[in-house]
């Protein structure tokens, strides 16, 4: 869960003269090759580690002579990681349907409805993003063990629902449809609750899914909030699992196996919807 | 469209989650903080004892050395790897979108794995070390050396996040009018002045937002200590969220925690009122 402040609108570029092609600069493409290999080196020694024969040398030492999925099978079959990987789908899943629901519900009310307080809620919700997370994880966690919610489903993900970076970003798009819309499905005698399922939903897909798929990655590499709220194996998610697999001192090769499997989701969704994720920050900074 | 009951009914689901889960603890981390609460529950009012306790506290203001410094070498770091890969994406076009991919791809994996991966890069049998070992050079203790953990943390962080920032600076340079420079360039500017009097100048409202983010961000960080040093060595990487979590969940000390928590959150608020001073002068 992050902070996050207002976008300065940088991003309305005027139309300008189409560019003339830039000359092909071979020293700043060597070079912008070169960090990007860096920057993903680290991914690649993961799945090395993690993907060396047992008992036969790996790096640093050396590359391995062959590969084998031995570690991996081994993790699998352990009860331990396979529970994890089912309790974080638990938590990101649910979190993402329940989001998009409320965030896109209040959203539709704070950007076509006049109600009284309506201002004044979405300051108030908006005044939110001031307060970093860490700084209430003291009375949540309190709040959540009074109601008896530590080490539930419920306790997990419930609290992690109030995200107003979600109802803002809802409330600018539905803001922009035309009010017509909703005005003719009124007189054709629509109830509020179908226009906003048959209208309001449809309307909103592409920015439901860009929403969907920044909650999941939140959900699914949130650390410090399951880390105090999960604290046996039936709740505990992927990050936690793996945080605990090296504090307790696991063999390098579980630890990179456990790392690479946690993170193949994210680099799934990564490799489908790349150019969404970079849409879309670069549009609304959502982060 | 005036409908008072349907508008309120439609916000009530988050309105409920709000009230429940951010404000009442928002406003119940200040409350904490004048009580001795612990694990168990049961509590006093103990007025501002606990904030006594903290200022005379020495482990207190060293972990906000700490974070300052943290803080102080995370964000130009970031900031300059962002605005050094932005300008670098925008100089090239063949295999952009495939280099782009690249840099932005640890941005969608969590800081837990970062950590892990990066702790062992950084151990001494680890990736470096071994790299090292074959030149004769070494062993270095990047997490065992108080001098070099924070900057050691740091990178991890800069290479899982500088991602997001380098999106932002990129789409803050593709909105800067190409004509402008080439005027530039037929006035005669050389490549650093257009880019120290046009493109540095332009690209400052998004220079500011990353500033702003990249600042707020260092401030909480917390999965990646835990993760690779557990605040460690000698506390050299103790920061004010470790001491908060320390307090409430390993002392049970939940009362004196929250006090972190508050101190926190008047840090931020602080950063966060000056950048937008100085960007409100800015503008001026």
């Amino acid at each position: 869960m992050t902070l996050t402040a207002t976008r300065p609108a940088t991003t309305k570029a005027k139309p300008s003269a189409k560019p003339r092609r830039k000359p092909f600069r071979w020293p700043l493409w060597v070079l912008l090759a070169l960090v990007s290999a860096i920057t993903v080196s680290p991914f690649v020694v993961m799945f090395v580690v993690a993907l060396s024969p047992p008992g036969s040398p790996t790096l640093p030492v050396q590359w391995p002579e062959s590969l084998s999925l031995k570690t991996i099978t081994d993790l699998l079959s352990a009860s331990g990681f396979l529970g994890w990987t089912v309790n974080t789908v638990i938590y990101s899943v649910v979190s993402v349907v329940i989001i998009l629901l409320t965030a896109s519900m209040a959203g539709y009310a704070f950007a076509k409805k006049r109600f009284p307080g309506r201002d004044a809620m979405m300051w108030a919700f908006l005044a939110t993003f001031m307060v970093p997370f860490q700084a209430t994880l003291i009375p949540m966690f309190v709040l959540v063990s009074q109601l008896g919610g530590v080490d539930t489903f419920w306790g997990l993900i419930v609290p992690t629902l109030a995200n107003s970076q979600a109802v803002f970003l809802m409330r600018q798009f539905i803001r922009d449809l035309p009010d017509e819309l909703f005005e003719a499905a009124k007189v054709d005698g629509a109830s509020e609750w179908r226009i906003y399922w048959q209208i309001v939903l449809p309307l909103t897909k592409p920015i439901l899914a860009t929403l969907g798929v920044f909650v999941f990655l939140w959900h699914w590499n949130d650390f410090l909030w399951p880390l105090v709220m999960a604290q046996s194996d039936e709740v505990r998610t992927l990050t936690v699992g793996l945080a605990s697999l090296r504090t307790e001192g696991a063999p390098l090769a579980h630890l990179m196996g456990s790392a690479a499997l946690s993170v193949l989701p994210c680099l799934l969704v990564f490799a489908l919807l790349q150019r969404y994720l970079v849409n879309s920050i670069s549009m609304t900074g959502l982060k | 469209m005036r409908d008072p009951i349907t508008g309120l009914l439609f916000v009530l689901p988050m309105l409920v989650l709000f009230l429940v889960f951010r404000f009442v603890p928002s406003l119940g981390a200040g409350a904490m903080s004048l009580t001795d609460m612990s694990l168990g529950g049961e509590w006093n009012f103990i007025g501002a004892e606990n904030y006594a306790r903290l200022f005379d506290d020495p482990k207190f203001w060293d972990s906000l050395w700490i974070t300052l410094l943290y803080v102080a070498i995370y964000v130009p770091l970031t900031v300059v790897a962002a605005l050094a890969t932005a300008l670098l994406l925008n100089a090239v076009v063949f295999m952009r979108g495939f280099f782009r991919g690249m840099l932005f791809l640890p941005y969608v994996t969590s800081f837990v794995m970062a950590g892990v991966i990066w702790r062992w890069i950084y151990e001494f049998d680890g990736l470096i070390n071994g790299l090292l070992g074959k030149l004769d050079v070494g062993p270095i203790g990047f997490l065992e050396d108080s001098a070099l953990v924070l900057p050691a943390l740091a990178v991890v962080s800069v290479w899982k996040g500088f991602g997001y920032s380098m999106l932002i600076l990129l789409a803050g340079l593709k909105a800067i009018p190409a004509s402008y420079l080439e005027a530039a360039t037929v006035d005669g500017a050389g490549p650093w002045q257009r880019f120290r009097r046009i493109t540095l100048p332009l690209l400052k409202p998004a220079l500011f937002f990353v500033l702003v983010i990249e600042t707020i961000g260092a401030f909480q960080t917390f999965d990646t200590i835990y993760v690779m040093t557990g605040g460690g060595p000698a506390r050299a990487s103790y920061t004010l969220i470790y001491g908060l979590y320390d307090q409430g969940f390993k002392f049970s000390n939940l009362g004196y925690a929250a006090t972190f928590g508050v101190v926190l959150f008047a840090l931020v608020l602080v950063v966060s009122l000056i950048q937008r001073r100085l960007l409100d002068r800015g503008n001026a």
